[in-house]
Order: structure tokens, then C-alpha cells, then sequence
């Protein structure tokens, strides 16, 4: 087995333990956990993919909101405290990709005129 | 909010919000795709199969540029507002756009071998170890993947139940998908581009969403809402002159979290400036009816115990406050979300007001 | 100003209307934004070249000698209107795939190979059809070919794979392409060096490795990039084949 078949086992093994989180999740699991989910179905395949891709978070945040462990205020911290750090960082990366790019950027050497460095050798086959 | 959650919520202006990026997209693709062959002519067209990949690759950094300009352009002039309000719509959007370009190139780049064309698609170039000839795909793979996630987490649903932080973390990946992006064209593409148009209107994207970003975060160190000072568990927050009826001051507490202070009549009330929903500034927006309304999404709440009115049962967290001689101050720390706190007066407000 | 006099938008209730008119002009912006970036960039595209597949010409049957350089070619002996004899065509099967375990065991033998032509300038390339009908061994008197040392040369250009490079795919170069000619060249489609100018009159040749094997693993780092790098030339009829010195291969700057 090369790297690459070992990423895609990998993924479809993710995806199959998602699928199983996710029928379960959404059957049983969202009612008892979010009100607003209650007699609503039709929205319910439209977090399968949302799950099979972070069933883990799902599986930790059902955990804390069916024991009643979900901290209120731990909801009302923006992001935006943080997001100073985004905001310059993401523009000196753009501007470094960028540059590293075009540095590597190559002319094609026509100009190159090809060089007979030694004649052939006597003996032919 | 909280009713019943649907599939997807629209309403006029979604609606129209959608049908003019859909308008844009479309012309795009269409201009792309069976115009520019015409103005081409080349002897030899370029394959149908990377013509198309290219239109739809193309399509989909031009959206998420316009995507990741909205939101500073939100923050240095609030007209741009309305441009939030329905941008998940347009990032699921990008997100088709994308997936429709990775599958044109993994059926032609990657296809037609006797090996998987996905896992092909990681092992057909391995030059891992040097800058040019990198296999710049697995930034597209990686961007593609952050887009996926998102746009597969985008529903209501997830932000309330991951909760509001957790959500926006999670999407502010879209920054890394969008470095990645850059730099899967700039390691693609460019490196064999001639026409430097592309060139040209490319780092003229790029340099676009880094220069704003970059601007409106300086604008908001310079302008932004300022930390006050506790003094045994209160700050100041400004004077009982300084907030317009209907409209708030906000101010940074000792933990970082915000407060805002609205003036409801003549009478202050103080909540938390994260509404429930986003955590989008809720001292930013203003009093309709009676509620506070954010300016992000519109969620409402009744300003004088954080709960949002009926059917819905949103809540964020209270302040008390107190006058100090002509200060306001707050309590640093927050009651419950739901809280009811007793407005309290200004010693100013016209009587009329105060009716009111 | 007062901030009650500046318009404040919310998404269920219609639009203010002092910003109807700003978001009617970014509404025209955001889809003129979009026709022009279609249109320019779809139309700015770089020419992928003169070079194709020709089905415009039917399936071709010529006969031949088939040679392994490693890489499969044939040296026609009995052609026909395009493919004249004394043409030497190297050989690939339908998709990233090569002929080699087909070729191989016709090394030095007549055979009779039949497909679809690929043209970049000359007709240098043939896509044989599946099994026997692609490819057969032929009665007949089988001729020996000789093969003409041209000596050492230091050559500039860049590494491909010979199908895409033919047309197979447009463009079929460069390092956007890379990824695809590494596929294609693991699949034992035969590699070619085209060369910043003509030598001997081809301005592209079959590379292999020093020792006539197949192209180095090396080699493949610097598939689609510019480099330059000396090796042995040889002439096998009207197609040059570079046997490559990796110690020589040089990435050009800039």
C-alpha cells in the first residue's frame, strides 16, 4: 500500500465512523439536544456531510450538551478578540506566496542555442 | 433563530442577494465558456476539459475574493452591511463552483491511467521537497476541503449547537483556504501563464482582500472600541451625555469580553455586545421597536433582560449598571443570559422621554 | 450626523431608502465585475500550440520494425499516403498508457501496428487501437536500421511526456501540466526533451537514461520546468532519441 491508498482507507474508514455517529445523531441524538430540532426533518440530511466530516466535534459537543456541562458564557466570546492576528498575518502571507511564486517563475530559454559538446564516436553499430 | 429550523431560510432580500451573485456567476461562466473560444480562434483549441476547468476554477477565486472583501469592507463603511447579511449563501455557492473545477481536472489531469484517479491525483507528482514543479493540486485539494467544510457546517443548526466561537473559528479557516488558494495559483497556473493578464488581475485580487484586511483591522486599533479601567469590579464606560436615544456605547472589559450600553429612552440598560447568534456587534446596531437589533443578521433582543421576543428564545448575557456623578459604569461580570436588569434612569431625560 | 439618520439594514425588512441606490450600483458592479473577469480571463488564454489528435484522418495501418529505446518506436517499412516509409513513430495506447509490454516481444521484428495518429508539425506519434488489431506481428523481409551517433550535446528545454506534447492533451506542458506527464511517464508513455531550438532539424527528441534504460526517477523532479543538460544524441530515422547525464541536468534561473 502506497501513501495514497493509505490517505483514501483512511478517509472512507472517517467517513463510514461519520455516517454511523450521524444516523444515530440524527434520528435519536438532536431532539435531546436542541429544541429548535424537534419535529423538524427535513433540514436533518443536510448535516449529514457536516457530520461526516467532524463527526469527532459532534460526538464532543452532544456529550456536553446532553450532560448539561455546556458553559453559558463560553458562547458569547467573539472571535473577533483574536482577529487582529488574522487580519495582518493573512496579508503578509498572501504578499510572501505571491512573491515566492513569481520568483519562481521560469523564461523559456530560447535564445539557448544547443552545443555539440563532442563529435560522435567512431565506432558505429 | 428559533423556530423550526428549514432547510435553507430565504426571504426577499436573500433572494435577491442570490440572484444577483447567481447573475454574476452565470455571466461569468457563460462569457468563459462560449465567448472567449470565439476571441481565441486558436488553429487548435484548448481542450474542452481544461477550458472548462479553467472557467470554473477562475470563477471560484474571483467569488471567494469578492467573498473575503465583503466583511472589511463591512467594517470601514457600514453600507457594505447588507453584503454580510446573505454571504454564506454566496460561499456555498463558490463552493459548487469549486468542486465543479476540481472535477473537470481530476477527470482529465488525473483520469485515463490504470491507478484510482483520486489517489493519483497524490502520488502522480511528488516533488515535495522543491518550490517550483511543487505539486501545487494539494493546495487546491486543501482549500476545496476548508470550503467543503464550511459550506457543509453552514446552517444555523451548527452554529448554536458548536456555538457561536467554535463556529467562527471554524470559518475563519476560510483565511487559510484562501493563502492556500493563492498559492495553488501561484505555483499552477502562473508559472506557465505568457498572457500576463491573468497575472495582472490575479495579484490584483489577492493584493485586494490583503489590503483591505490589513486596513480594517489598523482602522479598528485606531477607531475600535476602547478597553475601560476596573476599579473594584465596575468600569466606566463614558458619560450619561454620550449615547444617543436608541443607539449604544460599547466598551472592552478587563477579560476582553464587550459590553454595550444602549440608551433606551432615556433609560440605560447594558448587555453583552455578542449576540447569540453570530456574535455579531450587537452595540453597532440599534433599537427597532423596542428591541435591539443586530446589525449583522437583525437578530432582536429586549434590552432589559437579553431575550429576544417571542417565538424565538435567543438570550444574551446582562450587565448591571450604576451612575457615578455623570459616568456610567458597568460591573465587569455578566448576570445569566436572560437576566432582567432594572433600567436605570438618566438624570437628564426629559420627562416626555422617559413616557415614552 | 446622527447615527438615527444613517440608514440601518435589516435582512427581513426592505431595504432603507437611502441605500437602495448604493446597492443597486454594487449590485451593477458585483455582475459587471464578473462579465469582464469571464471575459478577460477566458480570453487572455495562452495558445496551447499546433498539435492534436488527427481522427479527421481515419485509423492508419503502416508496417515496421519496432525498436526499444527502451521506450517502443517503430521504423516504417510499408507506409501509406501519410505515413511514408522510412518514418519513424514512437508508440503509445489509447489513455496514460504505454506499449511497452506489448512491443517487447517484437523487439527487432516486423509487425504491423494500426491507430491514431498524433501530429505536432510531423506526424511523430501513433495511439495504437487495443490488442491485435493495434498492434501484430507482419511477414515479410525485416530490414536493419541503423542508428546514427551524433555525438555529446548540452541542450536547453524542458522534460515531457511525448503524448500530451503531441497533443494528446492542449497544453500538454509545462508545470501546470506536470502532475499529468508524471502520470503519463510512470505509465511508460515515451518521455521527450523539447529543446529551446531545432537540433538536426527536430526541436524535440526522445529522452531515456544515460545507459539507454528508461528516463531516471530524477528526471521526473524536473518534469515541465526549464533545465538544461548534455547527453548522447542519436539519430534512429527521422526521429533524434537523448540519452540524458543526470549529473548535467541544471535548472535555469530565472
Amino acid at each position: 500500500m502506497n501513501e495514497a491508498e493509505a490517505i483514501f482507507l483512511f478517509a472512507k474508514i472517517w467517513g463510514a465512523i461519520g455516517a454511523c455517529v450521524a444516523l444515530i445523531f440524527l434520528t435519536i441524538g438532536i431532539e435531546r439536544i436542541d429544541e429548535d430540532a424537534d419535529g423538524a426533518y427535513v433540514f436533518r440530511p443536510l448535516l449529514i456531510p457536516g457530520i461526516l466530516l467532524i463527526w469527532p466535534l459532534v460526538l464532543w459537543r452532544w456529550y456536553i450538551l446532553a450532560d448539561g456541562k455546556d458553559e453559558w458564557s463560553s458562547r458569547y466570546k467573539p472571535r473577533r478578540t483574536a482577529h487582529h492576528w488574522i487580519a495582518f498575518a493573512m496579508p503578509v502571507a498572501i504578499i510572501l506566496v505571491l512573491v515566492l511564486g513569481l520568483s519562481q517563475r521560469q523564461i523559456w530559454p530560447a535564445d539557448f542555442v544547443p552545443q555539440q559538446i563532442a563529435p560522435a564516436a567512431q565506432v558505429s553499430q | 433563530m428559533s423556530v423550526k429550523y428549514t432547510p435553507v431560510q430565504w426571504n426577499r432580500n436573500k433572494w435577491l442577494y442570490d440572484g444577483v451573485m447567481l447573475i454574476g456567476v452565470v455571466l461569468f461562466l457563460y462569457v468563459f465558456l462560449f465567448v472567449s473560444p470565439e476571441i481565441l480562434s486558436h488553429e487548435f483549441p484548448i481542450n474542452p476539459q481544461v477550458h472548462n476547468a479553467r472557467a470554473f476554477g477562475a470563477a471560484a477565486f474571483v467569488m471567494l475574493t469578492v467573498i473575503l472583501c465583503i466583511g472589511p469592507l463591512a467594517r470601514i463603511d457600514r453600507r457594505f452591511l447588507p453584503l454580510l447579511y446573505n454571504r454564506r449563501h454566496f460561499g456555498v455557492m463558490t463552493t459548487f463552483v469549486a468542486i465543479t473545477h476540481a472535477g473537470f481536472i481530476i477527470d482529465w489531469y488525473f483520469a485515463f491511467s490504470s491507478s484510482n484517479k483520486f489517489e493519483a491525483l497524490l502520488f502522480a507528482n511528488t516533488s515535495y521537497t522543491q518550490l517550483a514543479g511543487f505539486p501545487f493540486e494539494v493546495f487546491g485539494v486543501f482549500s476545496l476541503l476548508t470550503l467543503l467544510l464550511l459550506a457543509v457546517t453552514s446552517h444555523d443548526f451548527w452554529m448554536k449547537f458548536l456555538t457561536p466561537p467554535v463556529w467562527k473559528r471554524l470559518h475563519s479557516f476560510i483565511y487559510l483556504a484562501y493563502i492556500s488558494l493563492v498559492a495553488h495559483v501561484s505555483f499552477g497556473i502562473l508559472q506557465d501563464q505568457q498572457n500576463h493578464t491573468v497575472t495582472v488581475i490575479f495579484i490584483g485580487g489577492a493584493l485586494c482582500v490583503a489590503g483591505l484586511h490589513a486596513y480594517a483591522a489598523w482602522l479598528d486599533l485606531r477607531k475600535g472600541d476602547k478597553p475601560g479601567t476596573e476599579k473594584d469590579g465596575w468600569i466606566e464606560v463614558c458619560k450619561t451625555s454620550d449615547i444617543e436615544n436608541g443607539f449604544a456605547k460599547i466598551r472592552v472589559l478587563p477579560g476582553g469580553d464587550r459590553v454595550a450600553v444602549f440608551n433606551q429612552d432615556g433609560k440605560l440598560s447594558a448587555i453583552s455586545n455578542a449576540c447569540a447568534h453570530q456574535n455579531g456587534p450587537l452595540g453597532e446596531g440599534k433599537i427597532i421597536d423596542c428591541l435591539v437589533t443586530c446589525p449583522w443578521h437583525g437578530f432582536q433582543y429586549n434590552v432589559t433582560n437579553g431575550r429576544s421576543p417571542a417565538p424565538f428564545t435567543e438570550m444574551v448575557p446582562t450587565y448591571n449598571l450604576r451612575l457615578s456623578g455623570d459616568s456610567i459604569e458597568v460591573q465587569t461580570q455578566a448576570n445569566p443570559p436572560g437576566t432582567y436588569v432594572e433600567p436605570v434612569p438618566l438624570p437628564d431625560a426629559k420627562p416626555q422621554e422617559v413616557m415614552a | 450626523m446622527s447615527q438615527n439618520d444613517k440608514p440601518f439594514f435589516v435582512g427581513y425588512f426592505p431595504i432603507p431608502g437611502q441605500l437602495k441606490g448604493f446597492l443597486a450600483l454594487i449590485s451593477v458592479g458585483v455582475v459587471l465585475l464578473f462579465l469582464l473577469a469571464g471575459l478577460v480571463i477566458g480570453s487572455t488564454q495562452d495558445d496551447p500550440g499546433q498539435s492534436g489528435f488527427r481522427f479527421d484522418y481515419g485509423r492508419q495501418t503502416v508496417t515496421g520494425v519496432v525498436e526499444l529505446t527502451p521506450y517502443p518506436i517503430l521504423r516504417v517499412t510499408e507506409g501509406n499516403d501519410l505515413i511514408k516509409p522510412g518514418k519513424t513513430l514512437m508508440l503509445a495506447a489509447a489513455g496514460k498508457s504505454g506499449v511497452d509490454a506489448r512491443a517487447a516481444p517484437h523487439e527487432g521484428g516486423l509487425v504491423q501496428v494500426s491507430g491514431i495518429v498524433l501530429q505536432r508539425g510531423t506526424i511523430d506519434m501513433l495511439q495504437l487501437a487495443g490488442g491485435q488489431r493495434g498492434l501484430s506481428a507482419a511477414e515479410g523481409d525485416t530490414p536493419e536500421f541503423d542508428t546514427e551517433p551524433l555525438g555529446r550535446w548540452k541542450l536547453a528545454g524542458e522534460i515531457c511526456d511525448g503524448k500530451c506534447l503531441n497533443g494528446a492533451m492542449r497544453p500538454g506542458r509545462g508545470l501546470a501540466h506536470k502532475a499529468c506527464a508524471a502520470l503519463c511517464l510512470i505509465n511508460e508513455v515515451p518521455p521527450v526533451f523539447v529543446s529551446s531550438q531545432p537540433v538536426e532539424g527536430s526541436d524535440f527528441m526522445l529522452i531515456t537514461g544515460l545507459d539507454g534504460g528508461r528516463l531516471p526517477d530524477m528526471a521526473y523532479d524536473f518534469i515541465g520546468q526549464f533545465i538544461t543538460l548534455e547527453g548522447e544524441l542519436e539519430r534512429r530515422g527521422d526521429i533524434l532519441v537523448l540519452r540524458m547525464d543526470p549529473e548535467t541536468l541544471e535548472v535555469i534561473d530565472g
